[in-house]
């Protein structure tokens, strides 16, 4: 019945309201903010980029990405990323992957991903995408996780995976 | 030109990467699920990918399937799977009825979830409140809203940045326990976190 008032504790919620301050700050400096916010790179090694529309960033750790993003890396360069239904990507050396759609629905857990993988290779563990009710409709383009390589479509039903693209 | 040319698809057949292909592998959890295939042009009949441990080599019309063998893995293939981020951990901690503060009990939780984020680079931190159906949704929606604050607010305070917090309020529409209207539920009166 009683709740406990923020008023007991406002100095700690000055400092945090200013912190969080300085956080969009220095957030609208890299990122659109009009777009929301699908996943975020865990880890880089050598040459990765997010290539944002004509931007190209160097990825680093805790970088959102957006749909749409490019993910690249160079002869040596790796990433890993994690979104926002618990997919989770490991982007090897050599690579360009497109991150082409992602709506997502966290409260009902259903949603469409498409990624594109140009050339190099991704293993993935999917994930509540992939359980998205599809009406019967395995393969409808926009529903459940799909990935798309220069000459195959590939449909994911929840799994563990490796695709390699050679250039 | 021609023999040239056989030599280097000789040379490319041998690296073993002149086709595409794609591995179906078990689950962290043992099970396994399955991959359609299709060719990008035209709307031509799907391969189902649905053996573990198996690899569809993508080459003109049809991929062919042959399971991974004692071969296993090439080596490039074993350290991508070892460099995927670990999997995302959930946590729940139980609250008073009626309030923002936890149940003594979960304060190990707090704890264990405290250590999940610092050992996490870059990581995510979900934060949804819930509560029993004791009082009215509007009121529901508010408390578990605050249930949810009052987390990522310790959180903030034990110095982990706001940007990688979110928090939400679910009110009474998500039970644990399935109950009738104005049942107090100890189990229901909860905030789940999921680390990522």
């Amino acid at each position: 019945m009683v709740l406990r008032t923020s008023s007991e504790r406002l100095p700690g919620w000055r400092s945090a309201l200013r912190n969080s301050f300085l956080f969009v700050c220095a957030g609208t400096l890299l990122a659109a903010p009009a777009s929301a916010e699908i996943g975020r790179v865990k880890s880089t090694i050598g040459i990765a980029t997010v290539e944002r529309g004509a931007d190209k960033l160097p990825a680093t750790t805790g970088q959102q990405l957006m749909p749409g993003d490019w993910l690249e890396t160079g002869k040596d360069g790796r990433m890993s990323v994690t979104f926002a239904d618990n997919t989770r990507f490991a982007v090897g050396p050599d690579s360009r992957i497109e991150l082409t759609k992602f709506e997502y629905d966290p409260t009902t857990e259903q949603g469409a991903f498409v990624a594109k993988v140009e050339r190099g290779s991704i293993a993935a563990v999917s994930g509540r995408i992939t359980k998205t009710r599809c009406g019967g409709q395995t393969g409808a383009p926009t529903c459940g996780m799909q990935i798309e390589t220069p000459d195959s479509v590939l449909d994911v039903r929840g799994t563990r995976f490796i695709i390699t693209v050679p250039k | 030109m021609r023999p040239k040319a056989t030599a280097i698809c000789a040379a490319l057949l041998l690296a073993g990467c002149a086709h595409s292909s794609v591995v179906l592998l078990p689950d962290e959890d043992g099970g396994h699920g399955e991959i359609g295939i299709r060719q990008a042009q035209g709307a031509g009949a799907e391969t189902v990918l649905n053996q573990a441990d198996s690899r569809a080599t993508i080459s003109g019309s049809y991929p062919s399937i042959r399971p991974l063998g004692a071969k296993g893995l090439k080596p490039s293939e074993a350290a991508l799977l070892a460099a995927l981020p670990p999997p995302a951990k959930s946590f729940t901690l139980y609250f008073r009825e009626g309030t923002t503060q936890i149940e003594p009990e979960s304060a190990g939780t707090l704890e264990q979830i405290r250590a999940e984020v610092a050992s996490r680079p870059g990581a995510e931190v979900q934060v949804t409140g819930h509560t029993d159906t004791v009082g009215s949704d509007a009121d529901n929606d508010v408390l578990s809203r605050r249930r949810a604050d009052e987390i990522l607010n310790w959180l903030a305070s034990n110095g982990f940045a706001r940007a990688m917090m979110t928090a939400v309020g679910r009110g009474e529409r998500q039970l644990k326990q399935p109950t009738a209207d104005n049942v107090s539920n100890g189990v229901n009166r909860r905030v789940e976190v999921i680390v990522r």
